[in-house]
Parts: structure tokens; C-alpha cells; sequence
């Protein structure tokens, strides 16, 4: 980062110089900044320093407001959806990609998506898309991990494909690095795809409460059900394992 | 900020998707939350609430990237902080810097601002204490992280002005930081 200098080394700039310009970019640290600005520089950098318990406490309410407005059980959400099913299942393989990549480490994203170590939200995003184990603190999060034959690999490989045939190349690109991340390289991708075993039947797979409805759902993911990416109530543990078997068409790959 | 995902994220909230909405909420309330506690200082959780209101009210009609969404969402806090100044006052209040001008400028807490790491908190109050347009004006351009022109629309200036307020607000930033010791 460039020092702007001036008179004397404690002064302040006057109005007009650069410097300012780049303060309020945040393109200027305060280790690059010169002796008489560094305070603001760290004011600046404290000003967007990271959020407080107290400032993400309103967040159940906002969800609440959020439910009842938009949330997925009025109408007319669910018949935009079935106007554009390609959209939403093009955005649910899009977004199987991104859960995992936009979550702590490449190599680990996987890993700890399925191990249900991710922060809440983004651990229910990965549950919603992914079929990875729903965010619930009470689980011991049985370590499926990125397996082979788990629900986790299924998702991958199934993004990945659905994403190659309609998505574009950024979308690919990621889904693909998530893929290889998983699969421990990518030399072993289409190994790791193809020892995917059939969903549905893994019954070690999920600790109490969502037994048989998850490994169904990265099957159903991105080709056949236009209302999972926006995460289906299945992702509430009351009584959502019972929907599975009364015939949604997620089961069949 | 959310970055190459909010189009996506965006998208999946729109259509009703809670998990990709509290990607947006926790992006963005705690910066909307600092903004409001400077223009809006005794009602900064009320207005921030009725501003997801609105937000939830009208997110699937909304277009726009991220930094739109920034713009739209800060601009309707705005409005929601002059509506509510109005409320509480019997006085009609015809700007923002009626609001916010009894404060008095350049009295920060020096207790607070006189730390060898500045604290969020300590920061907030620090810009608090400047003349109203020139604190609005950075935060809106550092917190809501809107560029200069956007900024201008907001607050109804001409694009030079806000960058004039914004760095008279930095210099007297810097001469309050140094006067009451802080250092890194």
C-alpha cells in the first residue's frame, strides 16, 4: 500500500488528499497508514470490525417477520416456483455448490458440512441443499463425512453433473472445486462419484429424528424437486420424516 | 458483504429460502445497527426492526446486486429514522440533520475513546460525535460500503459535497483520535 506523504509525518492531510479517498475504500490499513492517520485508520477498520452477540440477537425475530411475509408456506411463493422449476433447480445445484465452497476451507467445507460443524445458518443452508445433517445443536454430529457411499458424496456428484449440463463455466468451476475438495483431489473424482452408492438406505447415516428423508435428498436435489432449494420444511425436525415415504418422487435418481 | 454468492443467495430468499435470508440478515443488521445507534441513537433497535419489515415487505419485487441492495436497504433505515424522529418529537423534523444536530460536536467520551485498541463501540461513538452530515456520510460509505455517488443520492448532496463532508469528518476524526492519546 503506498504512503501519502505530506508535511510532517504527525499532520493531518487536508481536505482533497487521496489518502481519504482510500480510508474510506478501506483501502488503507492501519499499518499503511502515515503516523497522523493511523488512529482513524483504525477507527475505520473497527468501524466494520466483526459483529457482536447483541447485534445478531434480533435475528429469530427477523426470521419470524420473514416467515410470515415470505416465507414458504403461503401460495403464492410456491406457484412462482412451479412457473419456473428450471430457474430454481438450476439455482439449487448452483447453490449446492456454493454451500459447501462459501463455508470455511476448501479441503474442510465438506468435511465439516457433514459433520454438522459449520455455523448454524450456513450449516442449515448446507442441510436445506445437500441433505447434510440439519443444524441442530443437540447432535453429536455423527461424522458421515464426505464419504464414498454417504448422502454427502451423492450431493456433490449430483451438483456437479446437474451443473455441467446447464450451468456455466464459473458455476462449474466451483461445483467442480467442491467435488475435488471432497473427494480428496481430482484425480479421484470420478472414483469417488462412482462408488456413490443409492441413497435411501443408509440408516447410520443420521442420529435421531431424520432417518430415511435425508439421504433421499440430494438425489431428488437438483433434477427433480423444484421446491428443495429453497429448503422444503423438511428441514424442521417435527414430523417431516413422515413425508418422505408417502411417495415424493425425490427417491428415484 | 456477501460478494460473487448474493445473486444466488438473493434469489433462494426471494423465493422464500429462511437459511439464504440469514445470510442476508447477519451480513448486513450489525453494520445497519452502527449506522442507526449514530442517526437514530435512542431508537436504533426499533428502527432497525421496522426497517426488516419494510425489507421483508418488499424483497421479492427487489432487483439489483449488492450493492443496490445495500443502497435500498440503508435508505429505507434512513427514512424509517426521520419518520421516528418525528414521532418522538412534537416538532416537525424536516432533515436528518435536525435529528441528529443536538448532539454536540466534538464532545466524544474521551474515557471511551482513550483505549489502545478501538473498540467497535468506542468507534461508533467516536464518529457520533461528529457534525451530523460528515458521521452519515462515513458510515455510509464504510459501513454500508456505498460508493461515493450512491451516498449523494441518499442523503440528497452533490457527489462533491459528500466527499467533502466525508474528509473534513476524517480530519476531525484524526485531531479528536490524537488529542485523546489513541494509539494501535
Amino acid at each position: 500500500m503506498p504512503i501519502f506523504p505530506w508535511s510532517a509525518p504527525g499532520d493531518v492531510p487536508p481536505v482533497g488528499d487521496p489518502a481519504f479517498d482510500a480510508l474510506l475504500a478501506g483501502e488503507l490499513p492501519p499499518e499503511a497508514a502515515a503516523t497522523g492517520l493511523r488512529p482513524v485508520a483504525a477507527a475505520i477498520a473497527a468501524l466494520t470490525g466483526a459483529p457482536s452477540a447483541s447485534e445478531l440477537a434480533a435475528e429469530a425475530a427477523a426470521l419470524a417477520v420473514f416467515r410470515s411475509e415470505v416465507g414458504r408456506s403461503s401460495e403464492p411463493v410456491r406457484s412462482r416456483r412451479r412457473r419456473y422449476p428450471v430457474l430454481t433447480s438450476l439455482l439449487s445445484a448452483k447453490l449446492a455448490a456454493i454451500a459447501v465452497a462459501a463455508t470455511v476451507t476448501f479441503g474442510g467445507a465438506a468435511a465439516a458440512a457433514f459433520a454438522g460443524a459449520l455455523p448454524a445458518p450456513v450449516q442449515k443452508f448446507a442441510h436445506d441443499t445437500l441433505g447434510a445433517p440439519p443444524a441442530h445443536p443437540a447432535h453429536p454430529a455423527t461424522p458421515s463425512g464426505p464419504k464414498g457411499s454417504g448422502p454427502a458424496a451423492h450431493g456433490l456428484c449430483a451438483a456437479y453433473s446437474h451443473v455441467k449440463a446447464h450451468g456455466s463455466a464459473q458455476q462449474k468451476a466451483v461445483a467442480f472445486r467442491s467435488l475435488a475438495a471432497a473427494a480428496g483431489g481430482t484425480a479421484n473424482v470420478t472414483a469417488y462419484c462412482a462408488a456413490v452408492a443409492h441413497p435411501g438406505t443408509s440408516p447410520t447415516a443420521k442420529p435421531a429424528g431424520q432417518p430415511t428423508s435425508h439421504p433421499s435428498h440430494p438425489a431428488g436435489q437438483p433434477t427433480s424437486h423444484p421446491s428443495h432449494p429453497a429448503g422444503k420444511p423438511t428441514s424442521h425436525p417435527a414430523g417431516k420424516a413422515t413425508s418422505h415415504p408417502t411417495g415424493k418422487p425425490t427417491s428415484t435418481p | 458483504m456477501i460478494g460473487e454468492e448474493f445473486a444466488a443467495v438473493l434469489a433462494v430468499a426471494q423465493d422464500g429460502g429462511e437459511a439464504a435470508f440469514s445470510v442476508l440478515w447477519r451480513d448486513v443488521n450489525p453494520a445497519l445497527l452502527r449506522y442507526l445507534r449514530v442517526i437514530a441513537p435512542d431508537a436504533a433497535e426499533d428502527v432497525a426492526s421496522e426497517t426488516w419489515v419494510q425489507v421483508v415487505r418488499r424483497l421479492p419485487d427487489f432487483r439489483g446486486d449488492e450493492g443496490a441492495w445495500r443502497g435500498w436497504l440503508f435508505t429505507i433505515a434512513r427514512r424509517r429514522a426521520i419518520d421516528e424522529a418525528r414521532r418522538r418529537s412534537r416538532h416537525p423534523v424536516a432533515s436528518l440533520a435536525e435529528v441528529t444536530g443536538a448532539r454536540e460536536p466534538g464532545t466524544a467520551d474521551a474515557a471511551e475513546l482513550a483505549m489502545e485498541k478501538l473498540g467497535t463501540a468506542a468507534a461508533v461513538a467516536a464518529v457520533a460525535s461528529l457534525p451530523p452530515l460528515q458521521a452519515e456520510v462515513i458510515l455510509l460509505r464504510v459501513l454500508a460500503g456505498l460508493d461515493t455517488d450512491s451516498v449523494a443520492r441518499i442523503v440528497g448532496r452533490s457527489p462533491g459535497a459528500v466527499r467533502v463532508a466525508a474528509h473534513r469528518g476524517l480530519r476531525r476524526l484524526a485531531q479528536i483520535l490524537s488529542a485523546t492519546g489513541v494509539t494501535l
